[in-house]
This record gives structure tokens, C-alpha cells and sequence, in this order.
């Protein structure tokens, strides 16, 4: 730097300062400017191709080979692992805390509210609301849907609360009587489940009173909800049961019918839908049977005996019974003080 | 204590099938199963590359990790077995095992799939070693008799190794050295234009991410 006169100097220096420091920007940063148009990534690695090929991510199979079968040419499928993770880290906790969640929340809800009662208590008075085909139908399904609730989790968790029990030969015995009979009631249980459905879908059609219903929790707030033939919560129930168990039956027989060149992939999403919805389907099941038995006073009767209390009808049905009472059914039923249905209220279309 | 690993060199394999043969046959392995079998990639086009897979005896082995009835074991060789007395055949360690070892046999009615058969390493099953009971549920025990499994000694190119892990990779290491990694030194593309000897010609205008 050359000298400067020292007046000018002071003036001077912030100047070349801040063009020096521009000028070594520009320096250091303008060659670089073509390294960024500049194509970089072009130089394939040979092996690259090959390794991909063979960790097989993507459709379709490029490997060939002498044996014959489904996926005979996929050296490493990796949604094995996938699967594995999901059924081994997700599926088995979460299932188990989803079970274990309802059945305690179940419990405190009996501990606090108790049995509910049918208000007024009973008139003696019988209506008939079930026919012997209806339980019939309703029984067979209980009966095959826990039948296979419990041999499938049998088969999920055996492994780790029976094989400390019955040792690994007694397990191993049982669980493939589990696998077997999960095996032949499962189509079964198709049939029952369609004949149920057809048999209950009319009654169970959405409504306005039923949207209603769960708005005030079925009357557990917001005062008395008018219900029909079913309530909200049971068409629930009823829809969960019809496209949960569909789902369920549908997957169970691509599982089950696996001599059609099913490959792996649809295998796994297959066993993904089956065993997701059978648990949230047997966690509903608890509160289906709570209700059903101990959560509500004279509900149990009219699937076993097919009759239920008139006091209990028109408190939980009361719409329903307004169509009864409209046909001139019941007609030597003496009004009872609890009516508190609204006048000139009839839902059309529910069974009677 | 050896840890046993198969490998199989694909710089060498020339899908000569020897290995799928000779195991089929020492092993009478059930009809619809099969315990090796030989995959080709791009066959027919420069750049063909042949793999024998099997078992692969992993550590983390995710066949045993999925069985409902916990079947498998591990011997201390680290080779992975199981018990047809106790499987169920139910084909969840078909669905989760990355290389489609385990097999059922083909000759059962829908639903039914039999027990699972795998390959063993030629290492047999829990039955006493070298009995006739063995032999007629898992194949031949060759690890009891001190040898090696015979797919690997068939092999006629010696692309397929079996063994201490250590010994394979000591071995592949040399090949790797001695070949120079001419087929695929990353690199050699470019800068030597004739793209190494073994290097496949549909990379003309392809990187390795994909595109």
C-alpha cells in the first residue's frame, strides 16, 4: 500500500478496506459460479445398477431364475421386514393396550354409574321385540366371532403368555388346533355374518334421531334421547361389525385360499387388515356385551327370550313404541307416567 | 467359534444351477420346495449377473422373530434352525424373511400348508444327529460329520462360499484384491471410457441416483 498524505489517509482507508474485502468475495466466490451449472452427477458407478436390481424396491421383478413359483425371481424382499417390524413393534403393544384400555375403561364406568336400571322399574308387561331367527342369527355370530377372537389370539399372543404355561410342545399343540379351527369356522362365520347383516340392515339405517341420540351420549347427557327400534350406538355397532367383519372375511380368505399364487406383498397387507380390525372388532365386542348384559337392566332378555319389558321399551325406545302404539299393537298397555315422546312423531320403516 | 455365512461371489456365478441341484438331491427335499435356487439379473443383456440365494442365517433372523410358536433355535455356529414337530404351518416366516427361505410343500389341500422347510446349512435338525429320523424330516446333517454344505462344495466356480465367516471374507477380499475391482471401481467409466470389463452398456446416460 502505498503512502498517503495523513489527512487523506484517515478518509481513505475505510474505503480500500471495504474494496478489498468486496474484491476477495469476488475472487473466491466467482470461479465457483460455473461448479454450480456444472453436471456433477454423471458418472455412474457400475455396480449401482446391479445392487439396486437386487434390493429389488421397485416393481416389477427384473431377476429371472429356473425355479418356478410366485417371487422366485426376487433375490431380497424388503417389505418382509416391514411387516415384521409392524406386526412385531406395532400390532402386539398396541393390541394389547387397545384390549386391555376398553376392558379398563369398562370397569371404572360400571365402578362409577353402575347397572342402569329400567326407570320406573319393571311393568310386567312383555313386548315382543326379537324373533327366533334374529337370535338365533345373533347367538351363531357370538359364538363363531369368539371363536375365532380367541384362537386368534391364541396365534398372535400365545408365544408370549401360554409357551411359559403349557411348555413349547403343549403350546405347539395348541396353537395348531387354534390355526385349524380359526381355519374351518372362519368361512362359517362368513355365512352367519352375511345372513346377520341382511337380516338387520333395514332396521339399522341411519337417521336424524339417531345422530340425536349420540349427540346427548345416548341420554348419558343432555336429558332422555329418543331412540327407534335401534338406537345410535347399536346402528354403530351393527355398521362396525358389518364392514369390519367383511373386511375381516375378506382378507381371512386370501389368507386362508393361499394356493392361488398369492405372492408375499398381498399376503402381508392382507394379514395387516385381518388382524388390525379382529382387535378393534373384539374391543368393541366388550362394550357390545357390557351393554348388552351387565351395563343395562332387562337388554339381556330380549335376545335370549326374544321379549323385554314395556317400562324398558319406552324408556330406551320410546319412538319405537309410538310406532307399535300407532299400528294398535299393544293396545291393552295402560299409559305409563314415563311417556315423554314428543306427539305425532312416527319413524317409518322400523321392524317391528 | 465359528459364525457360518454363505456368500455368493455374482463376479463368478455362472448360473450353472449345481448348487440348487446338488442340495434337492442330498437333501430329498419335499416336492414344491425349493432350498436354493439361482436368480439372474438382466439376463441375456451384457452386464447378466447370477446369485445363488438360500438361507442366509441371519443374526437378527426375522423368521424366528414372527413365528407364533417359536420354532426356530440357533446353533452356536450361529446357523438358524427349526423344529417341525412343533411348526404349525402357518407361512409368517415366508412373509417376513427378505430372501423367501422358508418353503412349503406343494402337495397339501388350500389353507393346509404343511410344515416349513428351509435351508439348514446342511446342519440338520433337533433330532440325533446323523439318525434316519433326521435325515427324513430336515435332510442331511453334513455339519455333524465335520463338512461343509454341499451346495457350496458343488459349486463349480467356487462363486458360492460357505463357512467361518471370517475364512469367506478373507477369501473374497483376495478375489476382490487380485481382480482389482476392474468391474466395478466406481470412476473407471469416465476416466478409461471402455467402462470396466464386466460393466453393463445400458448405463449410457443413467447416474447412480435413479433417473
Amino acid at each position: 500500500m502505498t503512502a498517503k498524505p495523513a489527512g487523506e489517509k484517515s478518509q481513505r482507508k475505510p474505503h480500500i478496506g471495504r474494496w478489498l474485502v468486496c474484491l476477495l468475495a469476488v475472487v473466491l466466490v466467482v470461479p465457483l459460479i460455473p461448479y454450480t451449472f456444472a453436471d456433477r452427477g454423471n458418472v455412474p458407478n457400475p455396480g449401482a445398477d446391479l445392487w439396486r436390481e437386487v434390493r429389488q424396491r421397485e416393481a416389477p421383478v427384473t431377476g429371472t431364475t429356473q425355479v418356478k413359483g410366485v417371487d422366485t425371481g426376487v433375490l431380497i424382499n424388503i417389505r418382509g421386514e416391514q411387516w415384521r417390524q409392524f406386526r412385531m413393534q406395532t400390532l402386539l403393544p398396541a393390541g394389547g393396550m387397545v384390549l386391555g384400555a376398553v376392558v379398563g375403561l369398562i370397569a371404572l364406568f360400571y365402578l362409577v354409574r353402575g347397572t342402569i336400571r329400567v326407570p320406573g322399574g319393571r311393568s310386567g308387561k312383555r313386548i315382543q321385540r326379537f324373533t327366533e331367527y334374529d337370535r338365533i342369527l345373533h347367538w351363531s355370530t357370538v359364538f363363531l366371532f369368539y371363536l375365532l377372537a380367541v384362537t386368534g389370539l391364541v396365534l398372535l399372543y400365545g408365544r408370549f403368555l401360554l409357551i411359559p404355561l403349557l411348555g413349547p410342545d403343549g403350546f405347539a399343540v395348541t396353537a395348531s388346533a387354534c390355526k385349524e379351527a380359526h381355519n374351518l369356522f372362519g368361512p362359517l362365520f362368513f355365512v352367519v355374518l352375511v345372513l346377520l347383516v341382511i337380516n338387520f340392515i333395514r332396521s339399522n339405517l341411519p337417521k336424524w334421531v339417531d345422530i340425536k341420540w349420540l349427540l346427548k351420549g345416548g341420554g348419558l347427557f343432555g336429558g332422555h334421547a329418543s331412540a327407534g327400534y335401534f338406537n345410535g350406538g347399536e346402528k354403530i355397532w351393527f355398521w362396525l361389525v358389518t364392514l369390519f367383519g367383511l373386511a375381516i372375511c375378506v382378507s381371512g380368505f386370501v389368507l386362508l385360499f393361499q394356493n392361488f399364487d398369492q405372492g408375499r406383498q398381498l399376503m402381508e397387507i392382507s394379514h395387516v387388515i385381518h388382524s388390525s380390525l379382529a382387535l378393534l372388532l373384539v374391543a368393541g365386542s366388550f362394550g357390545h356385551a357390557y351393554i348388552g348384559t351387565l351395563g343395562m337392566e332387562g337388554s339381556l332378555e330380549s335376545m335370549t327370550t326374544g321379549s323385554v319389558d314395556a317400562n324398558w321399551a319406552k324408556a330406551h325406545h320410546d319412538l319405537w313404541m309410538e310406532e307399535r302404539a300407532a299400528k294398535g299393537l299393544d293396545e291393552n298397555a295402560a299409559p305409563s307416567p314415563e311417556q315423554q315422546s314428543p306427539p305425532g312423531k312416527t319413524a317409518p320403516g322400523y321392524q317391528t | 467359534m465359528a459364525r457360518m455365512k454363505f456368500l455368493c461371489d455374482a463376479e463368478r456365478c455362472i448360473e450353472c444351477n449345481a448348487c440348487v441341484t446338488a442340495c434337492k438331491n442330498e437333501n430329498e427335499v419335499p416336492w414344491g420346495v425349493n432350498r436354493r435356487r439361482v436368480v439372474t439379473i438382466n439376463d441375456g443383456s451384457p452386464g447378466e449377473r447370477s446369485m445363488s440365494v438360500a438361507c442366509m442365517h441371519c443374526s437378527d433372523a426375522p423368521c424366528a422373530a414372527v413365528c407364533p410358536v417359536d420354532c426356530f433355535y440357533f446353533t452356536d455356529d450361529g446357523v438358524v434352525l427349526h423344529d417341525k414337530d412343533i411348526c404349525i404351518g402357518c407361512g409368517y416366516c415366508f412373509y417376513a424373511c427378505p430372501f423367501g427361505a422358508p418353503q412349503f410343500p406343494a402337495n397339501a389341500a388350500f389353507g393346509s400348508r404343511g410344515k416349513m422347510d428351509k435351508c439348514t446349512f446342511c446342519g440338520g435338525g433337533p433330532e440325533p444327529d446323523n439318525s434316519a429320523e433326521e435325515f427324513r424330516k430336515y435332510g442331511r446333517n453334513r455339519l455333524a460329520e465335520g463338512k461343509l454344505p454341499l451346495c457350496a462344495e458343488m459349486c463349480s466356480t467356487k462363486a458360492l462360499i460357505a463357512g467361518d465367516g471370517d475364512v469367506v471374507s478373507d477369501i473374497f477380499r483376495e478375489r476382490v484384491t487380485y481382480r482389482g475391482a476392474a468391474a466395478m471401481a466406481w470412476g473407471w467409466g469416465v476416466a478409461y471410457g471402455g467402462r470396466g470389463k464386466r460393466a453393463g452398456r445400458n448405463l449410457e446416460g443413467r447416474d447412480s441416483t435413479g433417473d
